[in-house]
């Protein structure tokens, strides 16, 4: 009798068969366990007319959840802070032990592309962070869900207790949808050990943008080291935190107050960038080439003297600037002193199934006490609450006078525009690519403005429009 | 009398066809599921996103084709897109095509220890594209890369390369050369397959080395070559992770090419209907090209069937 054996055709058949059912399997819905259990008390006052229908008011007391809920939130945290969320989480889990916090974690940049995804799914987490300049794209989209009637039931969240200028940014037809966790302020950060070598006085309270430029030259070595840096590398900038620092102290503005159009290039803020720019020709600044040869930054790398800097610029000087730094105001203009700020929030999404629960970790999270223990302790950024203010003062990364960023915030700093136009995304781009020419050294500052304006006018007119 | 056309009736199948016919479609049936679910219902679904004014969030308004009017009316960087596309393309295909056809010549050389060197043209084309447009950053670094490095020991001051509008493309043109390795392998062996018996006659005829090239070796390479013009093209015009890590598409719009635009349209412009757009104006550019490569191609491919 033959021996049967497994032919070649037998085995592609079979191959061929087992794939097409794997697919179909991994293609087919994915059956979610519900684990939720919820109490719910309901009051109910009906009231009822001969003539006109019935009406039913339904108050709805929330009660802590009966059963175990899981409660999703995406983070946007850089490695090291991963464990300092998590310690946050698992106290809050011992104190409500019906409710599991389940952590996704992604860069910054993946975050803001990932949470659209999630949305188009429609499997977005139950808390996500925002940044302030998704705010209005995503609250306009209706990705996230208004949280006014939460805040205006939880008297003990204080969110009076919460910068108005932070605030603001997470505000869309009038209503409240995310809560700011810090914002901060962009003041002049300066190199100590560079000035002790040179014995130059360090920036006083009340300098102006004369002095600094003195200064700057007095701490510029050609080719060696630069009297400033700019805002992260970039001495003309006009994003949104830096642009109305730049222009500000000038009398200028870089947008209207409602973004239907850009005024910079008004003769106050042309006036106040030629002067910028004029940093490049009188090489106080590294020019785009020089840049390039310090990859972590110039001024993390101690070459330049004094650099623009946020509160959350602060943990990277902790971490890898190796030399003594504090901060000063930032410079008075001609016209007064100006600088811009920004920050970063949470707000609860569409797609959560628990949102009352959401808030309940929210109010935790975002609170004087949960505030402190995130950011005011570790310095991570500056709360976005007055009253946080003294923890934030004390954490032990922090230069020694960070109190200018609180008071920058006070009296002189402003939220940066954009961020209340669906055009911010072509306009920051259109911003960066003629500011990016400038530095290069290929294209004036007048024609960068005017190139600008002409550009993006259209953008934020049809924006402002639809 | 006339005869009533009867139709001719279609064989019957016997039982051994019809079992081998159901054996073939089950063997496709995973790549056939794929290609409907992971690219065929994509495409289609892009087609139908490319006529709405989706935010790839919820908003999602049949439009028509206001997007692709938009292209050539409010879009701005449009055309510029387009061009810088061509002039990545068409220098990136050029010059790695001749590149190609060089170093597989010298990879077909009989010497100890060629195989090495086919490794070693070879090994670029196998790394991870993010990682080689580190690197180059590094390279092309006007201050402390090794390529300005080197033009200074020839008294040459290099330029800011990706610093630079002017330099900017050319910086990325040259990096595409990284990855002629995998041309050359088809080409070495195209060349492998070209009979001796030809160059005998060349040399016989009293042919050099020159002419036997562009008589002999390029005639009967040209197949090979038109079909490494036309893949190249089709991958070149597709270029995106160089510019995303090196440049972003600057300095200005200077590398600012169509897969970018359509990336910032879709995902930070929160544009996904208008991306879709440009996504099929991409694929009709792509289409016309190789279109117009088979037409005129016939006058210079040779094969040697015909």
């Amino acid at each position: 009798m033959a021996k049967k054996s497994l032919s070649r055709r037998k085995f592609l058949i079979g191959a061929a068969s087992v794939s097409g059912a794997a697919i179909l399997a991994a293609c087919a819905p994915q059956v979610v366990e519900k684990v939720v259990q919820q109490t719910v008390v309901v009051k109910e006052n009906v009231q009822q007319t001969v003539e006109v229908p019935v009406q039913q008011t339904v108050i709805v007391e929330k009660a802590a959840p009966a059963g175990p809920v899981v409660l999703t939130a995406a983070h946007a945290w850089e490695a090291a802070f991963e464990a300092h969320q998590e310690e946050f989480d698992n106290n809050f889990m011992k104190a409500n032990p019906n409710i599991f916090i389940k952590r996704v974690n992604s860069d910054w940049s993946a975050h803001n592309q990932i949470v659209p995804t999630w949305a188009a799914a429609g499997e977005l987490p139950d808390i996500i962070y925002v940044h302030g300049s998704r705010a209005f794209p995503w609250n306009k989209e209706g990705i996230l869900i208004t949280v006014d009637n939460y805040v205006s039931a939880d008297k003990p969240f204080d969110v009076a207790g919460i910068w108005p200028e932070a605030l603001k940014l997470y505000q869309f037809n009038g209503k409240q949808f995310e809560i700011p966790y810090d914002h901060g302020p962009v003041i002049m950060g300066y190199n100590m050990d560079l000035f002790d070598a040179a014995k130059v006085e360090y920036p006083k309270p009340d300098w102006t943008v004369d002095d600094f430029v003195a200064t700057a030259k007095k701490l510029t070595i050609p080719g060696k080291q630069w009297g400033y840096s700019g805002y992260y590398g970039n001495t003309f900038d006009l994003g949104n935190e830096i642009g109305i620092a730049l222009v500000g102290g000038w009398g200028g503005e870089v947008f209207t107050d409602d973004e239907s159009k850009l005024v910079v290039d008004s003769p106050e803020s042309v006036e106040a960038l030629k002067w910028w720019a004029d940093m490049y020709t009188q090489k106080i600044v590294p020019n785009a080439a020089e840049s390039t040869a310090f990859p972590s930054g110039v001024w993390v790398a101690g070459a330049a003297a004094m650099f623009g800097l946020a509160t959350w610029g602060v943990p990277q000087m902790h971490d890898f600037g190796n030399f003594k730094y504090d901060v000063a105001p930032w410079p008075k203009g001609p016209k007064g002193q100006k600088t811009g700020s920004f920050g970063s929030g949470y707000g609860i999404t569409k797609d959560s199934k628990n949102p009352d629960v959401a808030w309940t970790y929210m109010s935790q999270y975002l609170n004087v006490d949960g505030m402190n223990f995130m950011w005011a302790s570790s310095g991570r950024g500056s709360p976005a609450r007055l009253a946080c203010k003294e923890t934030y003062m004390k954490a032990a990364i922090n230069p020694p006078n960070a109190g200018y960023f609180y008071d920058a915030m006070d009296k002189y700093a402003v939220t940066g525009h954009p961020y209340h136009t669906a055009a911010s995304g072509e306009v920051a781009d259109i911003l960066g690519k003629y500011c990016g020419l400038v530095r290069t050294g290929e294209m004036t500052p007048e024609d960068a403005i005017a190139n600008i304006v002409k550009e993006a006018n259209p953008k934020l007119a049809a924006a402002a429009a639809g | 009398m006339t005869q009533a056309l009867s139709t001719p009736k279609k064989p019957k199948l016997s039982p051994l066809r019809r079992k081998e016919e159901f054996e073939f479609y089950l063997s496709i049936l995973p790549w056939i599921i794929g290609f409907i679910l992971f690219t065929g219902g994509p495409i289609a679904a892009s087609m139908f996103f490319s006529l709405t004014d989706w935010t790839g969030l919820t908003t999602r308004n049949f439009i028509g084709i206001q997007n692709y009017i938009a292209m050539f009316t409010t879009d701005k960087q449009f055309l510029t897109v387009v061009a810088n596309t061509f002039y990545y393309s068409f220098a990136s295909v050029i010059l790695g095509t001749i590149g190609s056809v060089l170093v597989a010549i010298l990879m077909n050389q009989k010497i100890p220890g060629i195989n090495v060197f086919r490794t070693i043209y070879y090994l670029p084309s196998v790394t991870s594209g993010v990682a080689i447009a580190i690197m180059f950053m590094w390279l092309f670094n006007p201050q402390l890369g090794l390529i300005n490095y080197a033009l200074s020991l020839l008294g040459i001051q290099g330029p800011l390369w990706l610093a630079s509008s002017t330099w900017a493309m050319p910086a990325l043109i040259l990096m595409s050369l990284w990855g002629i390795g995998g041309n050359m392998i088809v080409l070495l062996a195209g060349l492998q397959g070209i009979p001796d018996h030809l160059y005998e006659a060349a040399r016989i005829d009293g042919a050099n080395k020159v002419q036997e090239f562009f008589n002999v070796t390029i005639p009967m390479l040209s197949p090979v070559i038109f079909y490494v013009m036309i893949v190249s093209i089709i991958g070149s015009f597709q270029i995106f992770d160089n510019v995303y890590v090196m440049t972003r598409g600057g300095p200005g719009d200077a590398t600012r090419v169509l897969v970018y635009h359509l990336y910032q349209n879709a995902f930070e412009y929160q544009k996904m209907g208008y991306s879709s757009a440009l996504a099929w104006i991409l694929f009709l550019i792509i289409m016309a090209l190789t279109y117009l490569q088979f037409r005129f191609g016939r006058s210079w491919v040779y094969y040697e069937s015909e």
